[in-house]
């Protein structure tokens, strides 16, 4: 009796696993099919075409939109990882005035929805004249509350001890906090690098205010473009322009899925 | 500890400037923004509590406000059950535990846009996979994105799907807060599986379910990618969303003193929906 | 009748073998305690018995009936856990009858019953608190409560005072050991503390390694232990353990050992100087602290002489602790007149 249980237990979750992993399988052979056979049911197409990308990179800029999301995503995480660290440890290790001030505004910040302060932000980068800039898509993300207070956290159970040894060596502030804390934070680093880069990576409001320029275009954004404004022309191009964007996240899920986990949940119940 | 004084403040200085910047000004301004006029090409001008009394009025608006509540209506309730019962069936001895955690999740980690418009093609009303699908069982196909009754839940549906694996690791998180002494014990006080999931499981879960509620409906108002690849708005508009509304009178109509009032407005809707879920649900815990 | 009897039962996790032929019969009404070290298996035999362990073979029965293929709902028995496994969203009071709501007893009924367990443990004005406002001996109770309401076959107690301090575990002892005399249900218990085991128990089952070492009443196991285990385990301060041989003299057989030598009453068969342990409890030693050499000389063969090296006064009965010549074997004395060795 309970084997039959066990047996139906992993049959339902093959299945809910299914509805989750299936309508992938199905994009990417589409985006592998000719018209005509876009929209069946069946998951290797009778012809395999490369038409559909073919198309797709001609049509617009995927390429540039590739580089641009990546540049932006890597840059902001790299910002938010090193001055982060340091707003952290000064928040964390070092005395100061104003240092409960600053602790209550960091969680007074996650407590707003971005909605409220879309608008002026919008009015402040076009005062600043940073429209179709890389500026206005980084400037803005240079610092992340989330990750501020999870490195505070953090840096807050490191030893006094280390810290006295090492100022007593004649160590600078900044000298500790990347040679030794760093090496010690390294789990909390990589669950901050993550969901940050991923933040970035899928963020499609903010590009869709701030540029116009399709050459400035990040790649969720000039997907959303092409898809909306027709460029695309057939269901097997606009998903082949999709396709652009998931495979990397995919592939790098498919290695890191237990610290993609970890970070990304952790992030939104913090947040 | 002059030294370290100065060490922090100087540390410190750029995450307050970023700060009085980027976050304390925008979060000014916006309220000044309600009171103005502004197209962003000609100077700005006064216009008293004008944008507050079109708001208040504002047919579209409110129908957004609403669609949201149908939205939120079916998404959440929908959230909680399927979160919840992946999670228990995750909760246990599994072969390959990880692989079917990380088939939940994956929707999470996709961009939402990517989501929007595979979706799209989900559930085109012809050559749609899930009306095809339909159809070989016999059933007929429903137009899905273009019918005004159908459209919000759908995209509840999806927006379900692609979020359920955070939440699946909300509870399984909380689902290991239980003491196995008292899931022994209320085996041997003779509960059947439905009622230790009632008497001991689902209580025990409180703090967990009400975490869901409150970040699906948070999520639910800031609703913005789907509607606007999806259905940009329709049918009816009533798949319109009030973060397409704000985007609409930013980017379209040039509004930002309009804009900026509709994006105060739905912080204190959202403020205030959160207050009473929090009020609520404190009752049921202390119970 | 017996209320509880195990038949060759035998628990194997994977490779290893946990609990091996394990053989026993309680009787009704009986306080057994399962006594024994971490891995003994003194909690998978309780847990067995729960049917929260299967049994890998053998039977289990609870008043005649094959309980062994099933579930724990239908065992009729109560547990009372280590960490007492109360509901912390319900109240004492439902928290004690929710195993009666479960089985649709009638509410007047489990009024009743509830009123009873609590006025018999002193938790009536506790009833409308939360676990988390209880101290542990409260908690304790509650869990015992729980158990009392069901008025199963078989109450199962596993080491449920390991979590009180000293001073409330020994009051506890007391008011478990009565109440479970006056309620007259089976119960097996189960504790690493041999002084819990000697106080509370009818009878004691001793366990190693998952095998039965010795089953009996506390005072045979005091008296006459089976083997090296249970007679280093029962009593406190432990059993002194002395390694020699025998030798006949003069038609006196005499225990030698390094340094000294005791006689040893005859009808003892063993081959001489074959290998042996000698075990002698502190409470059968004396001291005689004149020093005086003529004690030996007096009576030889019935003395042992040492340096002090330690005394550790503990109250009442203060502890003296010899070397036996180069070896640190702890050997305690209690200086009370009268007693001789064996």
């Amino acid at each position: 009796m309970k084997t039959l249980r066990r047996i139906g237990l992993y049959a339902g979750l093959t299945l809910a696993a299914l509805t989750f992993i299936y309508p992938f399988l199905w994009m990417a052979s589409s985006t592998f099919k000719p018209p005509s056979e876009v929209g069946t049911l069946a998951l290797i197409p009778d012809q395999i075409t490369l038409d559909n990308y073919r198309t797709m990179w001609a049509r617009a800029p995927f390429g540039r939109a590739l580089v641009n999301s990546t540049l932006v995503a890597t840059t902001i995480t790299l910002a938010v990882l090193v001055l982060g660290s340091m707003t952290a440890y000064a928040m964390a290790r070092l005395q100061f005035r104003g240092r409960p001030a600053l602790n209550a505004a960091t969680l007074a910040v996650l407590l707003v929805p971005g909605q409220l302060t879309l608008i002026p932000l919008y009015t402040l980068i076009v005062q600043l004249g940073w429209i179709d800039m890389y500026a206005a898509l980084i400037v803005p993300y240079l610092f992340n509350a989330t990750a501020i207070l999870m490195l505070r956290q953090f840096f807050l159970q490191i030893p006094q001890s280390l810290i006295d040894a090492a100022r007593m060596d004649g160590m600078s502030e900044l000298r500790i906090l990347f040679t030794i804390f760093w090496p010690l934070s390294k789990p909390v680093l990589s669950i901050v690098a993550i969901f940050t880069f991923m933040g970035s990576w899928n963020e499609v409001l903010w590009p869709l205010l701030v540029v116009r320029d399709q050459q400035l275009m990040t790649l969720p954004q000039l997907l959303t473009v092409f898809a909306l404004g027709g460029g695309a022309g057939s269901v097997g191009v606009s998903l082949a322009s999709a396709m652009v964007l998931v495979v990397p996240v995919v592939i790098a899920y498919m290695f890191l899925q237990r610290n993609f986990i970890e970070s990304m949940a952790g992030a939104g119940i913090k947040g | 500890m002059r030294a370290e004084q100065r060490s922090g403040s100087l540390l410190a200085a750029p995450y307050t400037a970023f700060l009085l910047l980027f976050a304390a000004y925008p979060i000014v301004f916006a309220l000044v923004l309600v009171f103005l006029q502004w197209d962003l090409v000609t100077a700005p001008s006064f216009a008293g509590f004008d944008n507050v009394r079109l708001l208040a009025n504002d047919g579209r608006f409110w129908r957004a406000v609403g669609n949201t509540f149908v939205f939120l209506s079916i998404h959440v309730p929908l959230q909680i059950v399927t979160a919840l019962a992946l999670a228990l069936a995750l909760n246990r001895q599994l072969v390959l535990r990880s692989f079917w955690r990380a088939a939940f999740f994956l929707p999470v980690v996709i961009s939402g846009a990517v989501v929007a418009i595979l979706w799209s093609n989900l559930y085109a009303t012809d050559v749609g996979l899930i009306n095809k699908l339909l159809v070989r069982v016999g059933l007929a196909p429903v137009p899905w994105l273009t019918d005004p009754l159908t459209a919000m839940p759908a995209i509840a549906a999806m927006v379900t799907w692609k979020n359920v694996g955070f939440y699946v690791i909300i509870y399984l998180a909380g689902l290991q807060y239980i003491p196995r002494s008292c899931q022994e014990a209320i085996e041997i006080e003779g509960a059947s599986s439905w009622q230790r999931f009632r008497h001991l499981t689902l209580p025990m879960l409180l703090p967990q379910t009400i975490l869901v509620i409150t970040l699906s409906t948070i999520n639910g108002f800031q609703l913005f990618i789907e509607p606007y690849v999806m259905t940009g708005g329709g049918p009816l508009r009533r798949t319109y969303s009030v973060v397409l509304y704000l985007y609409t009178n930013a980017f379209s109509y040039q509004k930002m003193g309009y804009a900026a009032t509709i994006g105060v407005a739905l912080a204190l809707i959202i403020g205030a929906v959160v207050l009473i879920q929090r009020r609520v649900m404190g009752k049921a815990e202390a119970l | 009748m017996p209320s509880v009897s195990f038949e060759h039962v035998r628990k194997r996790f994977g490779d290893s073998t946990v609990v091996e032929d394990f053989d026993l019969v309680v009787a009704d009404g009986e306080l057994l305690v399962l006594v024994g070290g971490s891995g003994s298996g003194k909690s998978t035999v309780l847990r067995m018995v729960a049917g929260l362990e299967e049994v890998t073979s053998g039977t289990i029965r609870i008043d005649q009936r094959d309980v062994t293929p099933l579930p724990p709902r239908e065992r009729d028995v109560a547990m009372v856990f280590q960490d007492y496994g109360l509901y912390p969203h319900m109240t004492v009071r439902e928290n004690l009858s929710l195993g009666l709501r479960l089985r649709k007893i009638p509410r007047q009924e489990i009024d009743r019953r509830v009123t009873w367990a609590a006025g018999t443990l002193g938790l009536a004005p506790l009833l409308d608190r939360k676990p988390k406002q209880l101290s542990g001996g409260q908690r304790q109770r509650v869990a015992m409560g729980r158990a009392m309401v069901r008025e199963p076959k078989v109450f199962l107690f596993d080491e449920p005072l390991s979590n009180l301090d000293a001073g409330l575990r020994a009051q506890m002892r007391i008011e478990i050991g009565g109440l479970q005399r006056r309620l007259k249900v089976t119960t097996i218990y189960v504790t690493h503390d041999q002084v819990e085991a000697m106080t509370l128990g009818d009878r004691i089952v001793v366990l190693a390694d998952g095998r039965i070492q010795q089953v009996g009443r506390p005072i045979e196991l005091y008296r006459a232990p089976v083997n090296r285990f249970v007679a280093g385990f029962i009593g406190t301060p432990p059993m002194n353990f002395v390694e020699g041989g025998l030798r006949e003299d003069n038609g006196q057989v005499f225990f030698i050992a390094e340094g000294f030598s005791i006689k040893v009453p005859r009808g003892e068969t063993a081959k001489a100087m074959e290998p042996l342990t000698l075990g002698i409890r502190p409470e059968d030693l004396c001291v005689d602290s004149s020093g005086d050499r003529s004690v030996e000389a007096a009576r030889p063969g019935e003395a042992l002489t040492g340096r002090v090296v330690l005394v550790e006064r503990l109250g009442g009965t203060p502890c003296a602790s010899r070397p036996a010549r180069a070896r640190t074997r702890p050997a305690g004395a209690s200086p009370r007149p009268g007693r001789d060795g064996h």
